[in-house]
This record gives C-alpha cells, sequence and structure tokens, in this order.
C-alpha cells in the first residue's frame, strides 16, 4: 500500500475541490474536542485520493487508566490531606458561593477529578480552578469534613505544577476583584471582609441579600461583642508604611519582570 | 412459682417481648414512659408501614391490644425505673409513677427503650421551623394519619414536594455518621402515598445513595415505576424561601455537574434515627455499656446482637440502632427467649 502525502494546495492552486476545515463533516462536531481528531489534508493511498474527510479518525475517549500517583501526592499535602474521604456526595458544590457566577466552579468535580488523578479533564478547567474565594461553607456543611475549601487550594498548587505554561495563558486575572484585594491592602493593611463580602454580593447583583436576616444578624451580633469597634480600633499594622514600601517594591518589580517577558 | 421479667419500653419490641412471655406463663411488669402503648409508631401516628402498605394498627395496635387484655402483664403508664440495683443474679427495681414507687425482685430484664427522631432543628441549613413547609418524615406521617396533607402555611394541597435524604445521618457536622436504615424506604413509601393520594403533586427525592435494602427494593422501583418519582442526585445544602411562598431548594445535581435553586410547595426531611437522651440514661442507671453512636452496645452484634454486657440484662429493637419495625418485633421475641432462659436457669 502506497501511502503518499503531498501538498495538494500547491498542484490544486489553480481550483478544484474546496479544502474543508478539520473535522468539519463530523455531525456532532462539538461534542469532540479538536485534539482527538486526526485528518490529513491531504493524503493518497495507492493512488486513491482520500484527502480531508475521507481520511479522519477520532481518537477514542475512553480512559484505559486511573493514575492513583496523583492521588498519593494530593494526600501528602498538608490541605489535600482529607481526600480519601470524598465520596462525592455534591455538598460542597451546593453550597458554593462562586458556582452561582462561574458554573464551571465545581468542587465537587475538581476532588472527584483529583481522586483519580485525570489531569487530562483537570486542564480543562484551568481558568476557573483559582476561584475559589474561601468562604469556608463547603468545609462547614461538609457530612465527611473532606474540607473542601483547603482542597481547591491544593488543587490550585497542582495546576500550577503541572500546568504553568497554561496557567500562564489561560488564566485571567479578575481585574475588579485583584483590585480590590489590592486597595484594601496596600491602603488598610488588612483584609476586611465584611467589604469583601459586600463588593462580592454587589458584583453578583445580590444587594438585596445584603439586607437579608443573616447579614442584619451577623452585623449587630458584631456590634454587640465589640468586634464590629475593635477592627476600627485595630487601625493599621505596626509599622505598616515600610511594609508598604516593600510591598508596592515587590509589585513594581514583578510588573517589571512580566512586561519584560512579555516583551513590552 | 412463675418467673418475672421486667420490660421497659412498650414500642413494638418490648410490646412483643411482654405478650410472649405472658404467654409463656411468666409475670411480666412492662413499663413506659408515655401514657399509652405503641412507643414511636403511636405517638407520631403512622399510618401504613412499609413493604407491604398495611395499616400500622394492623401491627401496633394487635400488638396493644394483646399486651392490655393478657392476664400476666402488668403495665406502668407514665413511669420509670428509678433505682436498679443487683441482688445475686436477680435484680431489684424501683418502678416509678404517678400513683407511687413500687420495689420489685425481676428474674431479667429486657430493655426496649427504642430511639428518638433526629431533631431537622439542630441542622440549621435546612431551615426546619424556620419555614412552616418544611416538615419532616414523622410529620409528614402524622399528617397523612389525620388525613390533612396540606401545605402547613396556607393549608391547600402541595403541587410540588421535594424529599431530602440523610437528614441528620451519615454526616460528621451534625455527629451521626451511621445510616439510619430505613428513612429511604420510608420516603419512597411516603412519595408513593403522596402520588396515590393526589396525583396531581410531583415528587422529587433528593439522594446521596438510595439504601431500600432487601425486599425493599421493590418499592423504590414502584415508586419510579408507577407513579413517576423523580430521584435527583445530589445532597441540598441550603433551604431559603423562595417567590410565591415557596421554599427553595440549593443544591447540586451531581450528574449533570451543576447547581440548581429550584422552588418547592413543601419539603421533606427524611431525619433519621438517634439513641435519644434515654439511652445514656439507661446505660448509667442499669451499668450496660454504650456505643459511640450513641445507642446501647450488644454484647457480640453478630452473635447476641439481643444481650448486653450484663447477664440477665437484655436488648431489644431500636435501643441498640436504627431498625424496621419487622426487626424490632424479631429482636423482642429473640430477647423474650433469652431473658426466659435466663431466669429458669437461675430460678
Amino acid at each position: 500500500m502506497a501511502l503518499e502525502k503531498h501538498d495538494k494546495d500547491k498542484e490544486n492552486s489553480g481550483g478544484g475541490r474546496p479544502v474543508a476545515e478539520k473535522g468539519e463533516h463530523i455531525v456532532a462536531r462539538h461534542l469532540i474536542e479538536d485534539d482527538n481528531i486526526k485528518e490529513e489534508k491531504n493524503l493518497v493511498i495507492d493512488g486513491v485520493d482520500v484527502s480531508g474527510r475521507w481520511n479522519t479518525f477520532i481518537i477514542s475517549r475512553v480512559d484505559s487508566d486511573f493514575d492513583r500517583s496523583f492521588f498519593e501526592e494530593i494526600k501528602k499535602t498538608v490541605a489535600g490531606s482529607r481526600i480519601n474521604r470524598c465520596w462525592q456526595c455534591g455538598m460542597c458544590t451546593a453550597s458554593c458561593t462562586v458556582t452561582p457566577l462561574y458554573r464551571r466552579f465545581n468542587p465537587r468535580a475538581f476532588i472527584y477529578m483529583m481522586q483519580l488523578g485525570n489531569l487530562k479533564e483537570l486542564k480543562k478547567y484551568i481558568d476557573v480552578a483559582w476561584r475559589c474565594v474561601g468562604c469556608y461553607k463547603c468545609s462547614q456543611r461538609c457530612p465527611k469534613q473532606v474540607n473542601p475549601a483547603e482542597m481547591m487550594e491544593a488543587l490550585a498548587l497542582v495546576i500550577k505544577k503541572y500546568f504553568p505554561e497554561e496557567v500562564k495563558t489561560k488564566l485571567k486575572l479578575d481585574e475588579e476583584v485583584k483590585k480590590i484585594y489590592e486597595d484594601m491592602i496596600i491602603g488598610h493593611g488588612r483584609l476586611d471582609l465584611a467589604k469583601l463580602h459586600t463588593s462580592a454580593m454587589q458584583k453578583s447583583g445580590r444587594t438585596k441579600e445584603l439586607l437579608g436576616k443573616i447579614e442584619r444578624d451577623t452585623i449587630f451580633k458584631m456590634a454587640k461583642d465589640g468586634r464590629a469597634f475593635s477592627i476600627l480600633r485595630l487601625g493599621k499594622p505596626h509599622n505598616w508604611s515600610r511594609s508598604k514600601e516593600a510591598i508596592e517594591n515587590y509589585l513594581r518589580k514583578l510588573n517589571t519582570i512580566e512586561n519584560g517577558e512579555a516583551g513590552v | 412459682m412463675s418467673e418475672n421479667i421486667l420490660v421497659i419500653g412498650g414500642g413494638p419490641a418490648g410490646l412483643n417481648a411482654a405478650v410472649m412471655l405472658s404467654e409463656l406463663g411468666v409475670n411480666v411488669a412492662l413499663v413506659e414512659r408515655d401514657s399509652f402503648l405503641g412507643g414511636n409508631p403511636k405517638k407520631f401516628k403512622y399510618k401504613f408501614l412499609f413493604p407491604d402498605m398495611q395499616p400500622a394498627d394492623n401491627v401496633i395496635g394487635e400488638l396493644i391490644k394483646k399486651a392490655e387484655s393478657g392476664g400476666n402483664i402488668k403495665v406502668y403508664y407514665s413511669s420509670e425505673v428509678s433505682d436498679f440495683k443487683e441482688n445475686g443474679k436477680k435484680f431489684d427495681a424501683v418502678i416509678k409513677s404517678a400513683s407511687g414507687s413500687e420495689t420489685k425482685t425481676f428474674d431479667s430484664v429486657i430493655v426496649a427503650t427504642g430511639f428518638e427522631h433526629f431533631d431537622p432543628a439542630r441542622d440549621a441549613k435546612y431551615s426546619y421551623q424556620l419555614f412552616d413547609d418544611v416538615i419532616d418524615i414523622k410529620d409528614l406521617e402524622r399528617m397523612m394519619g389525620e388525613n390533612n396533607f396540606v401545605r402547613p402555611s396556607n393549608g391547600k394541597p402541595p403541587k410540588k414536594v421535594a424529599f431530602i435524604l440523610c437528614v441528620g445521618s451519615r454526616d460528621r457536622h451534625v455527629g451521626n455518621q451511621y445510616c439510619s436504615r430505613v428513612c429511604c424506604t420510608v420516603s419512597v413509601k411516603q412519595a408513593i402515598e403522596m402520588r396515590e393520594h393526589f396525583p396531581d403533586c410531583e415528587a422529587y427525592i433528593f439522594y446521596m445513595d438510595i439504601r431500600t435494602y432487601g425486599f425493599f427494593e421493590d418499592l423504590y422501583w414502584k415508586a419510579m415505576e408507577e407513579h413517576d418519582v423523580q430521584i435527583v442526585k445530589g445532597r441540598i445544602a441550603e433551604i431559603t424561601s423562595g417567590p410565591d411562598n415557596t421554599v427553595v431548594c440549593k443544591g447540586e445535581d451531581t450528574l449533570l455537574r451543576g447547581p440548581f435553586e429550584i422552588p418547592f410547595d413543601m419539603v421533606v426531611l427524611a431525619s433519621g434515627m438517634e439513641g435519644g437522651p434515654q439511652s445514656p440514661e439507661i446505660s448509667s442507671k442499669l451499668g450496660i455499656e454504650l456505643d459511640e453512636h450513641g445507642f446501647l452496645k450488644p454484647e457480640n452484634v453478630t452473635l447476641s446482637p439481643f444481650k448486653s454486657n450484663k447477664p440477665g440484662v437484655f436488648l431489644a429493637g431500636a435501643c441498640t440502632g436504627p431498625k424496621a419495625i419487622s426487626d424490632s418485633i424479631t429482636e423482642g421475641a429473640a430477647a423474650a427467649m433469652n431473658a426466659y432462659t435466663y431466669a429458669v436457669k437461675n430460678r
């Protein structure tokens, strides 16, 4: 069998069959990832032209193994040490603050992918996997005390380790959130959780809930036990101006490096 | 001279034990804390029992009738064992009731103090007692028993009802790690009843696992195949109030990988079983062991699940763990046999 690949585009430059996009004729194209479609644009077998759609091949999507070494790796970390407890009930995702905003952020599914070492699947969620805001609702409600909030931390570290390139290119910073955090740290030297909560709720358009019973009760409770005022009295951390300078220096330096790398 | 045996608790297990001993000619003292016999099934007016949907009265009513008419059984209503001492191989017990205290010597003792329904208010995320339309299986059982199946908030029949499984069970967060065994079957049974009597009302069951063990599986199949009960995989994390006087279940469909917030007219929580305050109380009073789940501990869970660690003191029913009524009745008989043998041997 003579297998022949040749540059058909050059030969047919004067006209001939229009060349289709890779996998274009597959009916349920949206279900198949690009990498899984093998298609030679120009291919001749035994003198028969089987270019394009005539040689399309879809790589099997069946997983052939579970990667347990990955599970072991996660289990050794402090944040991920309870990964073996998870039984996939979904209480974490159901409680999650972030999931209603980013539907693809799903702690339960991420923990499952980590348990099975399915990096291929995890890779698809690099852009959202860092979205945990650390409200710990999931950890409080988890029936098995998996501590999903910290599991998300373990996940972030794993992603950073295994997919450094993707993290650089795909991870988009939410500039608004970044600004809220930065302003708070540089301006006041502390994270004000009440303010963070308020901005998050405003951002998601849930302003009505800001005046809900839980919020009112919390405010009342914090005013009553004095926490609300002690925060005001705390002021900025000791010698804040020097720390602030150091942080600003670091951020400047970081920016220069990043800009340098990007060739700006 | 015939034997004297003390039975503590007048639920299915205690009743059956008392009835069987009475038939053997034993003098039975049946101590019941409530003013009526029948235990939790009577207290919460269970109407139909799984798996064959027979009226609860056929079972519990029958046992009560036998116990109350049996000549050898003396029932102490609204009473308790206030003092308990070993006396050689026998036991001296003080039975305290409204009419005063009575000290008697018994040859052996059967403990059948049963369980308590988990109080869902302890798990705040389910908003039980906060919203009128969030009820639990025992409330629904009572509603059905009283022929009063309506939304507590407005008295109208519901059109869409959610059942939430594993409330107060299999949850470290509330402190109960065990499965309560019967709540799945009870919920499925109630969903069938509801669909039978109110075909306009949709039923959804939110589950993590459906544990309708053994032949109870038939009910689960029936609920889906004959009554179109829809099951959804995922535990509910929050119940909030919704528009038009609804209650919203917030959860994750773990099969479809997506969060949902769905309004329902009524939510039924499948609250589990607990040892209740009576288990540690009886454990310290009688000097028998308590297990890590808050129930009484059998001497050997497999070989002698009806024996306590103290010779002469026997256990029956849900005081040793969550149990179906049929199991309790079986254990009542087993404990009766053992208590009788012990009494005869040490006559």
